[in-house]
C-alpha cells in the first residue's frame, strides 16, 4: 500500500517536473502519502506534451529516493512487531530475541536455494536497510529550518556567529597563562603587515658644496628615469639636460612632474635633474614622477611617507600595453565577424 | 578568452586618496569610520595615481571624467584643450553679463566656471532611468533607480552627444558645450529636455516597475 503511494508520488513528481514553463512550485519533501491536490490541478491542466522517454529521463535525474522521518519509525515498528511474531513462530522469547535468531528463523521459514546470498530473503533492522540521508533542511512550505541555511555552510557560520568562536579565541589569548595555547591559536591568525614599513628609504648623500641630495629610480610601460633631487634649491627641473618646460609641452606631463613636491608643500624647495629614455610623454613623465617620489623619502618624516604611500605616489604602475591574441586582430578587437 | 573585466592589480589593493585635505586632519578630529579606513590603509598595499589626477586645487576628478569621455583615438591633448576653451569662453560669457547687469543682480551671476559645470551636470543627472527587460518574447522598458556613477555617466554622455550632432557644422565643438552648460545651469536647453523625456517615460511605463526582479 505504501509502495502504491510511493509510485504515484514519483509519478506526479516527474509530471511536475517534466511540464516546460510550469510555474508552480516544485517542493521536494512531498511526502509520501500526502498527495496535495491544487498543484495536481494547475499541472494536469498544462500536461500537453510530457513523453514516456520524458518520464523515464526525469525519474534518473530526480536522484535517490528520499524517505521521510515518518516512513522509517513505521518500518521500525512493522520489524519489531514482526521480530516478536517470529519469536512466537520459533517459540523463543520475544524480549530476548536477536538478530541471528531472526536470520536462522528466516532461512528456516523461507528456505532459498539461490546461490547470490543478498537476493536471498532477509529481515533486518530499517536503519541498515534504507541508506542513511541527510534529513531535509527545510519544511513542507519550502522555508529552510536554520537561520543560516543560504550561506551554504550553516553549522560553520552558526559556529563563528552563535557560539561566538573568534571572540572566545582572542578572549584565549588575553587571559594569563595563555601562552599554552598560544602557539596553536596563532596557527588561525595571519600576520597583516604595515605597509610602510615595506619602503626602502636611501640615506641622504652630501656632494662637494655641502649640499644634500637623493637618487630615486622609477620606471612606467618602457621609461625608465634616474632623478637627482637637490636641497636648497628653487624648482628647476632639469629632464635630459633640457628644462622641464621645453621637454613637456603639454600641461598634465608638467603637474605630474610637480604632484611629489605639490603635496609634501616643497614646491619651491628643491632642484631635480633627472634622465629618462624609453617609452612615450605621459609613461616618461610617470617614471619621472615614480624616481622623485623614491627620491624625497630621504627628506621627510615617517608620517609623510605614510601619506605619500596612501595617495599612491610609490606605488609602481603595473599596467602595460596588453598583448596580441593569435586570431585577433589586437589585444581585444576581433577581425571583423563573416557569416560566410 | 571571455570577455571579462581584468585589471593588473591584485584586487588586494585599495584606491588612492591623492587630494591633501584628508592627511591634514589631526586623528583626535576622526570619526569612526575613518578611523577603521585609516587602519585598514595602512595594512593593505595601495594603486598607483592615474596620470589626469594631482593633488593641487586645479585638478578635478569630475572634469578629469568628462575629458576621458570626451577623448577619441586617445588624444587626451585636443579633448583637454577643448574644455579649456570651453571654460574660457563660459567665463567670458558670464563677466559680459556680470558688466551688464545692474547692480541689484550683480551677485546673482555666477562667474566661476568650474561652479556653473558641476551645477549643470547636477541638473542634467537623471533620477530615474529605463532598463530593457523581455518578458513573453517582447521588450519592455522598465523603470529602475540608478546609482551615482551611472547617473553622472548619462548626464555627461548625453552632454557630449548633444554637442556632437546639434551643431551647425561651422560652430566649434567648445562653442556649443558652453552654450549647452550655460543653458543646463539655467534648467533650459535639450540636455535637460531629454533628462525631463527620461523622467515622463518612467513614469508612463510604471505599470511594468514590476517586472524587475532586484
Amino acid at each position: 500500500m505504501s509502495k502504491m503511494a510511493a509510485s504515484s508520488g514519483r509519478a506526479l513528481k516527474s509530471f511536475v517536473q517534466g511540464c516546460c514553463g510550469c510555474s508552480s512550485v516544485i517542493l521536494p519533501s512531498i511526502a509520501r502519502n500526502v498527495i496535495l491536490q491544487k498543484p495536481a490541478v494547475t499541472v494536469l491542466a498544462r500536461l500537453v506534451c510530457t513523453s514516456s522517454t520524458l518520464q523515464r529521463k526525469n525519474i534518473a535525474a530526480a536522484g535517490p529516493e528520499k524517505y521521510t522521518q515518518e516512513f522509517i519509525k513505521k518500518q521500525i515498528e512493522e520489524f519489531n512487531i514482526g521480530k516478536r511474531h517470529l519469536a512466537n513462530m520459533m517459540g523463543e522469547d520475544p524480549e530476548t530475541f536477536t538478530q541471528e535468531g531472526i536470520d536462522r528463523a528466516i532461512a528456516y521459514l523461507f528456505p532459498s536455494g539461490l546461490f547470490e546470498k543478498r537476493a536471498r530473503p532477509v529481515m533486518k533492522h530499517p536503519d541498515e536497510i534504507f541508506p542513511k540521508q541527510r534529513a531535509v533542511q527545510w519544511g513542507e512550505d519550502g522555508r529552510p529550518f536554520h537561520f543560516l541555511f543560504y550561506t551554504g555552510k550553516q553549522s560553520y557560520y552558526s559556529l563563528m556567529h552563535c557560539l561566538r568562536f573568534i571572540q572566545l579565541l582572542e578572549r584565549i589569548l588575553a587571559l594569563p597563562y595563555c601562552s599554552i595555547e598560544e602557539e596553536y591559536i596563532q596557527r588561525f591568525r595571519r600576520a597583516l603587515e604595515v605597509q610602510s614599513k615595506k619602503q626602502k628609504i636611501e640615506p641622504l648623500q652630501y656632494d662637494e658644496n655641502e649640499v644634500a641630495f637623493s637618487i630615486g629610480e622609477g620606471r612606467r610601460k618602457t621609461a625608465t628615469a634616474t632623478a637627482t633631487v637637490r636641497d636648497n634649491g628653487s624648482g628647476n627641473i632639469t629632464v635630459n639636460g633640457v628644462d622641464y618646460l621645453l621637454y613637456f609641452p603639454v600641461l598634465q606631463d608638467r603637474e605630474q612632474l610637480m604632484f611629489p613636491f605639490q603635496f609634501l608643500d616643497r614646491l619651491g624647495k628643491h632642484d631635480m635633474e633627472c634622465k629618462v629614455t624609453g617609452g612615450g610623454r605621459s609613461a616618461q613623465a610617470g617614471a619621472i614622477r615614480l624616481a622623485t617620489a623614491r627620491a624625497l623619502l630621504s627628506f621627510i618624516t615617517e608620517n609623510e611617507v605614510e601619506s605619500m604611500r596612501q595617495a599612491g605616489l610609490l606605488t609602481p604602475d603595473p599596467r602595460v600595453k596588453e598583448r596580441q591574441k593569435p586570431g585577433q586582430e589586437g589585444a581585444r578587437r576581433k577581425f571583423t565577424w563573416n557569416k560566410r | 578568452v571571455l570577455p571579462v573585466r581584468w585589471t593588473r592589480y591584485n584586487p588586494y589593493y585599495l584606491e588612492p586618496e591623492p587630494s591633501r585635505e584628508v592627511y591634514r586632519i589631526p586623528v583626535t578630529e576622526l570619526t569612526d569610520e575613518q578611523k577603521a579606513a585609516q587602519e585598514l590603509k595602512a595594512v593593505r598595499p595601495i594603486k598607483a595615481t592615474p596620470s589626469g589626477l594631482t593633488s593641487s586645487v586645479f585638478s578635478d576628478p569630475t572634469v578629469s571624467k568628462f575629458v576621458n569621455m570626451m577623448m577619441e583615438d586617445g588624444d587626451k591633448v585636443l579633448a583637454r584643450s577643448i574644455i579649456t576653451q570651453t571654460f574660457e569662453s563660459m567665463k567670458r560669457k558670464q563677466v559680459e553679463k556680470y558688466h551688464k547687469a545692474p547692480a541689484t543682480e550683480k551677485e546673482g551671476i555666477e562667474c566661476n566656471p568650474y561652479t556653473i559645470f558641476h551645477q549643470a551636470l547636477e541638473n542634467c543627472k537623471p533620477i530615474i532611468g529605463l532598463i530593457s527587460i523581455q518578458k513573453g518574447g517582447k521588450y519592455y522598458q522598465v523603470p529602475t533607480p540608478l546609482t551615482d556613477s551611472r547617473r553622472r555617466f548619462l548626464a555627461m554622455k548625453w552632454l557630449i552627444t548633444e554637442c556632437r550632432d546639434n551643431k551647425h557644422r561651422r560652430t566649434h565643438m567648445y562653442e556649443k558645450l558652453s552654450q549647452e552648460l550655460l543653458a543646463a545651469f539655467m534648467n533650459e536647453g535639450n540636455v535637460i529636455k531629454r533628462k525631463h523625456d527620461m523622467h515622463k517615460m518612467a513614469e508612463a511605463n510604471r505599470a511594468f516597475a514590476h517586472y524587475r526582479w532586484w
